[in-house]
């Protein structure tokens, strides 16, 4: 049902780009795998918050002496009581991103925001103990939208932001004034982007483990162990080092989980009252309402080109709904801007963002980080430029897309690219189609996305990726990396390096992660970073080990200057005569004794340096999505799909066909059902009967036509695979639904009614036209 | 409130539990009996991720009560091995890569299972629809519906020599 | 958190109705529990006894005849519905409802009797069974009754039943010659419960002319709500498009939705004129054919 396709085969690697099993598959599929959902430990207690019912108030009093009462409820807290009332934010090297107290101590900002914390014997007395914990409030008046919240008169969020203005990032290239006068034609359009929910699988969880001793131990489902240890020593006074946080198995991240959230807050500060395990779970509800949400965006786009189709300008201005704290949204309010301008080359380009307080739930990071937002409006208005002009719409794209060699002024150096072959690919998919069924169209969009960022607003002094092999006396190896397994395989994907590189079978591979006691620091699953760099990082520290190995080796074969040996699948050998040579094994066992019996142990780590101002590199693609949509009611069903895709080298074969389908749903989702709809700050529809989601009836096959290039500054050349992926398909519906029925859908995810109006509108229209 | 003392068969292991009657089905798996293979995702009998067999047929054991499953013949995912050999549709979700994070997989795994037991010959569109009661995030599904198809192929059928 | 309660397990249906007698104002009954037990854990719904149907098997059954119809009792689970072939010979527009309703675990717990006595607007089968003719069998300490199922449904989630009743059967009339049934509900992902939904039957005599219809609106008011003016449009006339389109404006005119997040009112009323123009024409396709 699904075409995997490989146009330039590659090296004949002997891991890399094989079929090889998840390594974590066993654990998985037969309920073995434990998850922070799932811990449980001696003398634990259940931990749970209660949240401001009001957008926008002050605390004056929180009364806990009833729920204290309660029999069975051992710790009531609160933010002024309880904790050191620190702002903390991800953004440690800018103080006033710094703005989010967890338990805040003085106002809330947001419905559904933590203002007390119980842990008590079983949940249901610790919700028993909410009901009965009295918080007085004095209600505030309260902002909802970006646009009412910039105006003079708004209520202020955030004492010394004016205008709520949270964030400001300016992106700018060439002479864009000059640029735009060249151009022979202009269009401008404004788009609405909404919000989405990350809705992992398993909801924000931490259990926290506070000892006299001093140490607290937290278990929790994380996108960065080493993130969430440096920001809870921070927001608990403690040294790092006192901190230890484990994942277990993590169901899921999708961008919400590197950020200090309440599960692990709460339960670290009733733990450090009670010297007890306590756990936090949210419900469903909770973890709708209270964990942050993609970045809802206002986006003005001009954009001038030549009638030839050449682009010469565009200028960006947006709004982005930030909601009550600043979390990750600094970055995304960045990215977005530089992502629309890809994948193309401008004369001129200008973006201005805005990121503006309001008293809704905070906005942050989501799989894509800010680019689905950006190509919604940017690849649905250059289709609309090339129906305006009357041009191809891929050709149009071709003419002006990145290469290899491409310098992004002042931003970015493009090492690899493969987009041009994209473009065919996609041709050849349209072409195979022939005459669709009449109520059935094809959209497009081209994107680009970042593999992991060259930013170090995190202040860490640790390189981003490190990693330790140690190479035991029976040939196995024991990887520890920091890199986290969310689900997308990244455990897998450094065994696959790993073992590539230093010549193994990746069953001989055992990988350690997510324990900040015995994993090296490394900033995490996110912004598509860990296969690049963390790779980087495990092919250093296997090739050192490989390395030290060898010269045990060398020194026992006598081989003549100009021969070299080489290790591959567990077989030492001379690259010229493979025939002849031992085990990996045996050589190991050498080398251990040649060491003084201690074992070989290789170290690698990665930082970007002098990278440009974003990413070291950059995948690209190009996907087709082929829709019906019922004239009548609007409904849109999803009928077949193809994404040309430039990943560099592929390293994971089945991780990369399940990234692509996984984002492929969830980018579809935010295309036409994720609809997420706030109400005087209130979400309206917190729950999965109401939250609309692609299932397996919704999926169509997610075909992949994967395009090798070579990217200098991967592994062995590759690049992210699995969040660019999440960035074309809103768009590639907008333009099906463009391609049918001649509407230009600004607003998503774009839902039937939607359409209907919109068909209704452009008949009443084409009625008024054709009486005058 | 009376406290009930009901029997579980649980993967054909009987549990003897003692519990307040508005217990659930995955209450007292995960809970009382300790197998945290299954897992709960939400509170609104909507993602799946709780499902087990009872009798044979996929079941939300968040919406059944555990004092309701007394007498029938449950099975998680932990009981889909057999002495360590794993059943043909976990070898098949090995093989197609058809779980990422995992939370969904128990689930997953049962609603397959109990299809595949009761349909030969399926048809894309009903296998489909047979984890249609399940949400996952990351998979985007359609490696779920290949490992199922596998298995109703007879790729993993036991060859009688 | 669930209220907590104590469990009685009726060994019978006699067993249960006098439970329900005993008890009255302080218990509910649950069967498959689907819907129950998460309003239950809300705090919707909070008792100090629950009497469990489950187990009472002998509510279990589809029984059909050429006179009597088709008789569902009340703890038939959907799943079973869904696969009886005799029902699918009979009244293949109840397969194929049942073959959308929820999920396949759902359907494999989920009961008739427990779905239709929940009362949901949302609801697939009232609408399909309404269509029907369909009447519900109700008993009690007292005795039984029996009364159509329209007049079941009186507002929200609240039915005619009195607090000491539970439904025992589904009694759905044979069909009359040249009769077809068709349903849709609208929604944006494939079995998803319906924004709104349209049932319709409707019965041609040997001349083409259509002596009878019944359309149902479901989600489009509190109740399924009985689409009387579409049926007025149609009843007495050989069928066309324009007819069909026709009714299709006068259900809409019948209906009472709400706006919520899904949909405002007036595109359920737009929904409601191109399912109904749908159903109605399906419905009459298959009563003409042949």
């Amino acid at each position: 049902m699904n075409k995997y396709t490989v146009i330039n085969p590659h090296e004949p690697f002997r891991v890399l780009n094989t079929h090889v099993h998840n390594i974590d598959g066993i654990a998985k599929v037969t309920g073995r795998a434990t998850y922070t959902f799932d811990v449980k430990l001696p003398g634990m207690l259940y931990g749970k918050i209660l949240r401001s019912p009001y957008p926008h108030a002050k605390i004056i009093k929180i009364d806990a002496s009833k729920a204290l009462a309660l029999p069975g409820v051992l710790a009531v807290v609160n933010g002024k009581d309880d904790t050191l009332g620190i702002k903390q934010g991800i953004w440690r090297r800018y103080n006033d991103l710094c703005d989010e107290q967890v338990l805040p101590v003085d106002k809330v900002r947001y419905i559904g925001e933590p203002v007390a914390a119980v842990a008590a014997v079983t949940e249901e007395i610790a919700e028993k103990a909410l009901d009965l914990i009295d918080v007085e409030y004095e209600e505030l008046p309260a902002t909802f939208e970006p646009l009412d919240a910039i105006k003079k008169d708004a209520p202020e969020i955030h004492e010394g932001f004016e205008r709520n203005i949270n964030v400001t990032r300016h992106i700018e290239w060439g002479e864009v004034e000059e640029a735009f006068e060249e151009a022979e034609y202009i269009r401008e359009d404004w788009f609405k982007c909404g919000g989405q929910a990350h809705m992992c699988m398993e909801t924000r969880a931490a259990v926290a483990s506070y000892t006299p001793d001093g140490k607290m131990t937290v278990w929790t489902s994380t996108q960065s162990a080493y993130y969430h240890q440096a920001l809870l020593a921070g927001v608990l006074g403690l040294r790092e080092g006192n901190v230890r946080v484990l994942a277990p198995y993590v169901g899921g991240g999708f961008g919400g989980k590197f950020e200090l959230d309440g599960a692990q807050f709460c339960a670290c500060i009733l733990s450090m009252k009670v010297r007890k395990p306590v756990k936090i779970i949210f419900t469903r509800e909770e973890d709708f309402i209270a964990s942050k949400r993609r970045t809802p965006m206002f986006y003005y786009t001009r954009t001038g080109v030549k009638k030839d189709g050449t682009f010469c300008a565009r200028e960006a201005k947006v709004f982005t709904n930030g909601g009550a704290y600043t979390g990750m949204g600094a970055t995304a309010l960045y990215l977005t801007g530089f992502f629309h301008s890809f994948p193309y080359r401008w004369k001129g380009y200008r973006y201005d963002g805005y990121r503006v307080y309001t008293n809704t739930l905070p906005s942050t990071s989501m799989r894509g980080f800010g680019a689905p937002q950006a190509m919604w409006c940017s690849e649905q208005q250059i289709e609309w430029i090339a129906a305006d002009l009357g041009l191809d719409p891929i050709e149009m794209r071709r003419k002006n897309s990145h290469h290899e060699g491409y310098v992004v002024p002042g931003q970015a150096t493009i090492a690899s690219c493969g987009i041009d072959q994209c473009y065919d690919e996609i041709k050849t998919w349209i072409k195979s189609k022939g005459k669709l069924p009449k109520n059935r169209s094809i959209g497009l969009s081209a994107c680009g996305f970042m593999s992991g960022g060259i930013f170090n607003w995190f202040d860490t002094p640790y390189s981003f990726s490190s990693a330790v092999v140690t190479v035991n006396n029976d040939g196995t190896v024991e990887l520890h990396v920091g890199a986290q397994d969310i689900g997308q395989g990244s455990n897998t994907t450094m065994a696959i390096i790993c073992a590539e590189a230093l010549g193994v079978k990746i069953e001989d591979v055992k990988v350690h992660s997510g324990d900040t006691d015995h994993c090296p620091a490394d900033l995490g699953a996110w912004g598509s970073r860990q296969t690049l760099m963390t790779g980087n990082a495990v092919k250093m520290a296997s090739e050192d080990a490989k390395k030290q190995l060898l010269e045990f080796a060398y020194a026992q074969s006598g081989l003549n200057i100009v021969y070299d040996l080489d290790i591959k699948e567990g077989w030492v050998h001379a690259i010229a005569r493979p025939e002849r040579g031992e085990t990996f094994e045996a050589l190991v066992k050498r080398a251990t004794r040649g060491k003084d019996g201690q074992r070989i142990v290789g170290r690698g780590y990665y930082t970007p340096h002098r990278k440009g101002m974003i990413s070291p590199a950059y995948s690209y693609m190009l996907q087709g999505v082929e829709v019906e949509i019922d004239d009548e009611t609007g409904k849109i069903k999803l009928i077949d799909s193809m994404t040309a895709h430039d990943c560099g080298q592929p390293i994971n074969h089945l991780g990369l066909i399940g990234q692509l389908e996984g984002a492929f749903s969830m980018a579809a989702g935010y295309g036409y059902l994720e609809y997420m709809p706030f109400e005087d700050g209130k979400m309206m529809n917190p729950n999965l009967v109401d939250y609309k989601m692609v299932r397996s009836t919704d999926m169509p096959p997610a075909n992949i036509a994967e395009i090798d290039t070579y990217e200098p500054e991967g592994p062995y050349g590759a690049k992210e695979a699995g969040e660019g992926l999440t960035n074309p398909t809103a768009a590639a519906i907008g333009n099906a639904i463009y391609h049918r029925f001649g509407i230009q859908m600004k607003e998503c995810p774009v839902r039937p009614e939607m359409i209907v109006n919109a068909l209704k509108e452009k008949a009443a229209a084409e009625k008024e036209g054709k009486k005058k | 409130m009376e406290k009930k003392l009901i029997t579980l068969t649980v993967n054909d292991i009987e549990y003897e539990l003692y519990i307040n009657p508005k217990t659930l089905l995955v209450e007292a798996i995960r809970d009382h009996i300790g197998l945290t293979g299954t897992k709960r995702g939400c509170e609104t009998v909507s993602c799946g991720a709780c499902t087990v067999m009872i009798d044979d047929m996929a079941i939300k054991s968040c919406s059944v009560l555990a004092v309701q499953a007394e007498g029938r013949r449950i099975i998680t995912a932990e009981g889909l091995e057999k002495n360590g050999v794993l059943a043909p549709i976990q070898k098949a979700f090995l093989d197609e890569g058809s779980y990422q994070c995992g939370f969904c997989t128990s689930g997953m795994l049962m609603s397959s299972e109990a299809f595949l037991r009761e349909t030969k010959n399926p048809t894309e569109e009903q296998m489909k629809e047979a984890i249609e009661g399940n949400i996952c995030r990351c998979t985007g599904y359609n490696s779920i519906v290949r490992a199922i198809a596998a298995v109703a192929k007879g790729k993993y059928a036991e060859v009688k020599s | 958190m669930i209220h907590d309660f104590t469990y009685l397990k009726p060994g019978s249906v006699k067993e249960a109705l006098a439970m329900l007698a005993d008890h009255a104002d302080e218990c509910k009954v649950i069967c498959g529990g689907q819907s129950l037990l998460i309003v239950m854990r809300q705090g919707l719904v909070a008792v100090d006894y629950l009497i469990d149907l489950k187990g009472l098997n002998e509510l279990s059954y589809i029984k059909y005849d050429d006179k009597e119809g088709l008789k569902l009792g009340a703890t038939t689970t959907h799943r079973i519905i869904e696969k009886s072939n005799v029902v699918k010979k009979n009244y293949p527009v109840l397969t194929a409802m049942e073959e959308k309703l929820a999920s396949i675990q759902v359907r494999n717990w989920g009961t008739i009797g427990g779905n239709l006595a929940h009362a949901d607007a949302a609801g697939d089968p009232a609408p399909v069974l309404i269509s029907l003719g369909a009447k519900v069998k109700l008993g009690s300490k007292k005795g039984d009754r029996v009364m159509s199922l329209e007049e079941f449904y009186t507002d929200l989630f609240e039915t005619a039943m009195e607090h000491d009743e539970i439904v025992l059967e589904v009694q759905v009339p044979p069909a009359p010659p040249k009769t077809g049934s068709a349903y849709q509900k609208f929604n944006l992902i494939e079995n998803d419960q319906g924004i709104v939904a349209v049932a319709a039957t409707v019965t041609a005599d040997k001349g083409g002319v259509c002596t009878d219809a019944k359309i149902v609106l479901g989600n489009a008011g509190v109740t399924p709500i009985r689409a009387k003016s579409a049926e007025k449009v149609l009843i007495g006339k050989k069928l066309t498009d324009k007819l069909f389109a026709e009714a299709g404006e006068a259900a809409a005119g019948d209906a009472d939705p709400v706006s919520d997040i899904h949909s405002s009112a007036d595109f359920r009323r737009h929904l409601i004129k191109v399912l109904t123009k749908r159903m109605v024409k399906k419905a009459w396709d298959q009563a003409t054919k042949g």
